[in-house]
Order: C-alpha cells, then sequence, then structure tokens
C-alpha cells in the first residue's frame, strides 16, 4: 500500500489493472451506439500503453452542443463544481482512439491523427462527429495526474462539422517547423495562450522540429516544469518579497497551506495523505524541495510537485517578486476519486489569487497553519528542511 | 583594455575559489591587478579575490569592468595543462574574452556587469579570535561534521580551537591544538555554521597550505587562504546561523 501512493495509478505493483482505480469505474453510463455527434471540449488524449506504439484521439461528449461543451475540460469550470458532478461530467466525454505511431507526428498522413490535431488547436469547442469500429466500452477512466475520461471507442471514420476557431499565435507556432518545442511554449505562454491550451497541441505533437505525439500524463509535467523553469528565470533576478505572507484554500479534500518567506528563492512541498484518502490507507507524508538553482531529477512527489510549483512561480512572476515558498497539502478522505493534477494546480492559484496575512515571524505563520492542518504537526513539521535554513540562516547584511 | 598572461595554475584556483560560492561574478580590473567580490543569492556567503599584477607574466589593464559566468569559464579553465600558461584579452568591440591556452583558444561571450548583483558591502567585523590551520586539516574538520549534521559550530575555549556538529543521532568534536595548529590568537568565542556552504567553501580552499579562520561569539566567519603565494589573497565570509526566530 505504501507504493500506491507514490504509484498514483503508474503500474509500479506489475498488475495489468490499478486496483484502486479499478473501485471507480462505471460511476456513470452513457447510451452505447457506435456513432455519437457531439462538441469537443476541445480534448484530445494520447495514451502512454505501447509506448512508441499508443492510441490517441479526440474527446467528444455525445449530444453535447457548443456552450455547455467547454465545462467538460475547462479545469477553471471544474473546479467551481462538485467532485460528484465531475465525475458525471468526465464519464460522459467518449474517447475516440485510434493506433498511431508517436513518430507520425513528424509528417502526419494518417488522417485521424490530422484531424485530431486540427481539433487540439481550437481555442473554443468543436461540433465533431466520430463513427466507431463497434459499439463502445462503458466504463470510467480514473488517473493520479489525468482528468477522469468516460467510454472509450476505436474510430471508423471521424469528421469536424464546423471549422475550428484556432488563435493567431497557435497557428502561427504550428507551422513553424523550425523553431525548438521550448521556444514556441515561451511564446505562447507569453501570449496568454492557456497552459491547457499548450499541453493539447504539444501532446498531440504540433509543435517543435522534432516532433512526436507525447503521452497527455507526460505531456502535463512537461509542460509544467518548462512554464516553472521559464518564469524561474525571471524571477531570480527580482527583489525578495517585503513580508512573511501565508495564504490557505481547500479544494475537493485538498487542504492547501502556502507560506512565502522574503529570501530568494526555493520551494518546498510536503504532502500528507490521510488515512484512506484515495492512494492510502495509512498516514504518508512525502517531501521534496529545490533550491535556489532548481531542481535536478524527477520529483519523488511525481506531477503534482510541479503543478504546485507552477502555480507558485506563476504567482511570484506576477507580483515580480521572489521568496521561499512552502507549500503544506493535506488530503483529505472526502478527495475520493482522483481527479488529476489540474486539482493541485488550480488550487495553489486559488488560494494565491487570496488576500494573504501577513506575520512578523515564521513562528507566528506556522502557529497558525497548525490550527488548520488536520494533522497534528510533529508529525510534519521536521518534512521541512528548508524552513529551518530560511529561519536560522543569517544574511551578512545583518551584521553590516 | 585587458590583456594577461598567468600559469594556468594560479588563474584556476583563483576562479576555482570564487565559483565554490556564487555562479557569476564581477571582475575589476586595475591597473594594479584583478579583483572580485561576490555575495551568494541567499546573502548569506561573500567571497573577495585579489590577484595582483604581480601574479601574472604580464599584465595590461585600464580600469573596467567585466560580468563573468564562473561555471563555463571553470570549464574552460579546466582543459589547460596546469603546467602551461594562459592568456587572456578583452576584445573590446565584441566585448568577449579571448582565452588562449595550450594551443587552444576560446571566445568566452561575458556578462553585462549591469546587470548582475551588486558588489556587496563586507561587513566590519570585530573577530577576537584568529585560528590558522593547515588546509588539509580544515577539510578533514568539514568532511567529519558532515558526516553527522547540516551544520557545525566552530569555537575556542580555553585557548583549544574546537569543532562540534549534532544531528539528530550522531555527534561529533574535534580539538585542536599546540602542534595541530600554525598559529591561534585564543579567545572565548562559538559560532553555530551551515555546512552546505562550509562543503563549497572547503571545495574552493582546494590544495592550499594554510587557512586563517577569525571567529568571534555568534558571528560571521572569515575564512582566509592564498592558494599559490601571496600575489592571490582569497577571503570567504559566511554569516551564522542563530536558533531563533
Amino acid at each position: 500500500m505504501d507504493r500506491c501512493v507514490i504509484c498514483k495509478g503508474k503500474g509500479l505493483c506489475g498488475r495489468p489493472r490499478c486496483p484502486i482505480l479499478e473501485r471507480f469505474k462505471a460511476v456513470e453510463t452513457i447510451p452505447i451506439s457506435d456513432n455519437l455527434f457531439g462538441a469537443s471540449p476541445p480534448s484530445v488524449f494520447v495514451g502512454r500503453k505501447g509506448y512508441p506504439d499508443i492510441f490517441a484521439g479526440p474527446l467528444v461528449p455525445p449530444n453535447v452542443g457548443d456552450s455547455e461543451a467547454r465545462q467538460y475540460d475547462d479545469p477553471k469550470e471544474l473546479l467551481k463544481i462538485g467532485i460528484d458532478e465531475i465525475i458525471g461530467l468526465r464519464s460522459r466525454l467518449v474517447r475516440s482512439y485510434a493506433r498511431m505511431d508517436v513518430k507520425d507526428a513528424k509528417a502526419p498522413k494518417n488522417l485521424f491523427l490530422l484531424t485530431s490535431q486540427e481539433l487540439a488547436m481550437a481555442e473554443v469547442p468543436v461540433d465533431t462527429e466520430v463513427w466507431f469500429t463497434k459499439p463502445v466500452d462503458v466504463n470510467v477512466a480514473f488517473d493520479g495526474t489525468l482528468m477522469p475520461m468516460g467510454p472509450a471507442g476505436e474510430i471508423k471514420s471521424i469528421t469536424l462539422a464546423e471549422n475550428p476557431k484556432v488563435p493567431g499565435k497557435v497557428d502561427y507556432l504550428v507551422s513553424d517547423t523550425d523553431v525548438l518545442a521550448a521556444d514556441s511554449i515561451r511564446e505562447l505562454h507569453r501570449h496568454d495562450i492557456s497552459q491547457h491550451h499548450i499541453t493539447r497541441i504539444f501532446s498531440i505533437g504540433l509543435l517543435g522540429r522534432e516532433r512526436r505525439l507525447v503521452p497527455t500524463r507526460w505531456s502535463i509535467t512537461a509542460i509544467d516544469d518548462m512554464v516553472g523553469k521559464m518564469l524561474l528565470d525571471d524571477i531570480r533576478d527580482y527583489p525578495e518579497l517585503r513580508d512573511i505572507v501565508l495564504f490557505t484554500s481547500e479544494k475537493f479534500g485538498n487542504h492547501f497551506e502556502i507560506l512565502l518567506v522574503p529570501r530568494c528563492f526555493s520551494f518546498e512541498l510536503i504532502e500528507i495523505w490521510h488515512p484512506n484518502s484515495v492512494w492510502s490507507e495509512k498516514l504518508w507524508i512525502g517531501s521534496d524541495r529545490e533550491g535556489y538553482g532548481g531542481k535536478k531529477g524527477y520529483s519523488s512527489l511525481a506531477g503534482g510537485y510541479y503543478a504546485a510549483r507552477t502555480a507558485a512561480v506563476e504567482y511570484l512572476h506576477a507580483i515580480r517578486r521572489q521568496a521561499s515558498v512552502f507549500i503544506v497539502r493535506e488530503i483529505l478522505p472526502n478527495y475520493w476519486a482522483p481527479l488529476g493534477v489540474w486539482v493541485i494546480r488550480e488550487a495553489v492559484r486559488d488560494a494565491l489569487a487570496g488576500r494573504g496575512m501577513r506575520f512578523d515571524s515564521v513562528g507566528g505563520a506556522l502557529s497558525e497553519m497548525q490550527t488548520r492542518i488536520r494533522t497534528p504537526h510533529d508529525r510534519w513539521r521536521d518534512k521541512m528542511q528548508l524552513l529551518d535554513e530560511c529561519r536560522f540562516q543569517r544574511t551578512l547584511m545583518e551584521f553590516l | 583594455m585587458f590583456k594577461a598572461i598567468i600559469s594556468a595554475e594560479a588563474l584556476q584556483d583563483a576562479i576555482k575559489a570564487v565559483s565554490a560560492v556564487v555562479d557569476e561574478a564581477r571582475f575589476e580590473i586595475a591597473p594594479e591587478g584583478l579583483s572580485a567580490r561576490a555575495v551568494d543569492p541567499a546573502n548569506a556567503a561573500m567571497v573577495s579575490l585579489e590577484l595582483s599584477n604581480d601574479a601574472f607574466t604580464l599584465f595590461e589593464g585600464t580600469e573596467g569592468e567585466i560580468g563573468i559566468d564562473l561555471s563555463r569559464f571553470v570549464e574552460i579553465l579546466g582543459m589547460a595543462d596546469r603546467s602551461g600558461e594562459i592568456e587572456l584579452e578583452l576584445d573590446p568591440d565584441t566585448h568577449k574574452l579571448d582565452i588562449s591556452m595550450s594551443g587552444l583558444s576560446y571566445t568566452l561571450s561575458l556578462l553585462d556587469p549591469s546587470t548582475m548583483r551588486k558588489a556587496p558591502s563586507v561587513p566590519a567585523l570585530d573577530l577576537p579570535a584568529e585560528i590558522a590551520v593547515s588546509g588539509s586539516v580544515f577539510k578533514r574538520m568539514i568532511k567529519a561534521a558532515e558526516m553527522v549534521s547540516d551544520h557545525m559550530s566552530m569555537g575556542v575555549h580555553d585557548g583549544v580551537f574546537f569543532m562540534e556538529a549534532t544531528g539528530d543521532t550522531d555527534h561529533v568534536r574535534l580539538d585542536l591544538t599546540g602542534s595541530d595548529l600554525i598559529a591561534i590568537k585564543p579567545a572565548e568565542v562559538r559560532s553555530l555554521y551551515s555546512l552546505d556552504y562550509l562543503t563549497d567553501i572547503s571545495k574552493g580552499v582546494g590544495g592550499a597550505g594554510e587557512i586563517v579562520i577569525d571567529l568571534g561569539r555568534d558571528l560571521p566567519v572569515v575564512i582566509k587562504f592564498e592558494p599559490t603565494s601571496g600575489d592571490c589573497k582569497i577571503k570567504y565570509v559566511l554569516a551564522p546561523r542563530i536558533e531563533s526566530d
């Protein structure tokens, strides 16, 4: 069970299917048919099983129009509703797929891939009609990194019933096959293309020189990491924050305490999984961190680490300050189904959009945090390794 | 204008000492020689370098300032034969540094000094105790402390220089007196320092023969040494840890 909280459905135990994720199967059903028409939010999914021989295709909710389709895939919209409603919506999102090789993205000839790419570039929902080789399987797929998805069916034929509306910057960078993916991502982010949209076109193999299909799960974290690093390049030159500030938020049983301390940039995330929360039967506490120089290697807290960091550095970038960031994420039993790392990114953004409480000392802020975190502080306090560095290391300025 | 020839060994040791604490630094060029002063991003550790013109075989320099990415510079200098010589020349048109050694000639792009962190002011410290130890003793002391903790105390008690480190489970203490030391000016002092920084500093010390440590009570420590000869002086200043809010 200890391994589950780290793996979150990746398959580290060697079982063909994750027993925890199987529990959430078939929450809602949709009418079984071999044909469907609806507006894709827009959304595409690229699987990772069998890499580099993978399944990919658009997600389409049957009989859903343009105006309602957006909420099926927009993190900002999903944040406003309850966990049951999210699963309800997502389980009606049918995943159409076709077998592809990741390198097909280099010179796409496969009509299904071309259609998926065209759809992925769109900013608003696109009416789509799909015919399947046989009626779709009825179940819901859950995952620690990804949003839940509904039934899946293999594509026999697919058409877009309208022209996708594509932002100029997206069109421009997709047609540029000489620019590096990292530079395209920087450019798109600068022009306020949402991270969700960037991830979608990156995943379906529309960015960079050496284009590949990138499994959605990997794309999410890759974009989080790249956007985070890009913003940090600027942040390292910004002045330090003035006050010690504490922010808080709770979404779907994920409680967040975010402490910003005036100092050079560093980032630390503590995760406390309550007994009987999704991935763990007993209390599990993990932590990971990076100093001013940045992170080397992959985080032990996986995609959630990068999602939390992205949201935190976005805030620092917006206020043009640097700070040492400490995040405690406490996962309560009412986070009963995994919804994906967007929950972390959006919850941290939500917390940082609040006013925050100011403190004279780190000790004062810690006492305040302890009143809201359900787990006794002696269980998690010593995991905050960078905090002592922050509190006790004096600066040379103090001796001038 | 800047043009200089120096032994590879002297330049490698000097730059390695600076790069132990910072990734980039502003170097001042003057007729008397080359100097740099830089502080780490957390403002806890400072390094200063003075490389007098006597350290060079040839030195021609007028007042100026250049910004150098030290990790790149260290890599390039690593290609030089330690017993050979390195030639440096600032190209005034492209504002790049030409580096020639053992047949290789590099062009290193410089950083714009105006975009870099300002050179720090040096704290005026009254540090009553001064201890001189060999470079190898200094490094051994830090290595021993690192095994048990993230921080270590240094101090002088009853004329004995000591190091002490306490971790969650383990503890280590080293007392040095008499022949273990090169010299000591005793005073009752003790301060606590982060081993993250001290480890970096001990890497910068390289093969230096003698290290001079100035200590006070809950005050920054000053660590001085001369990597090759009196023509190059390195000084670190490290702020202490004080365990109260």
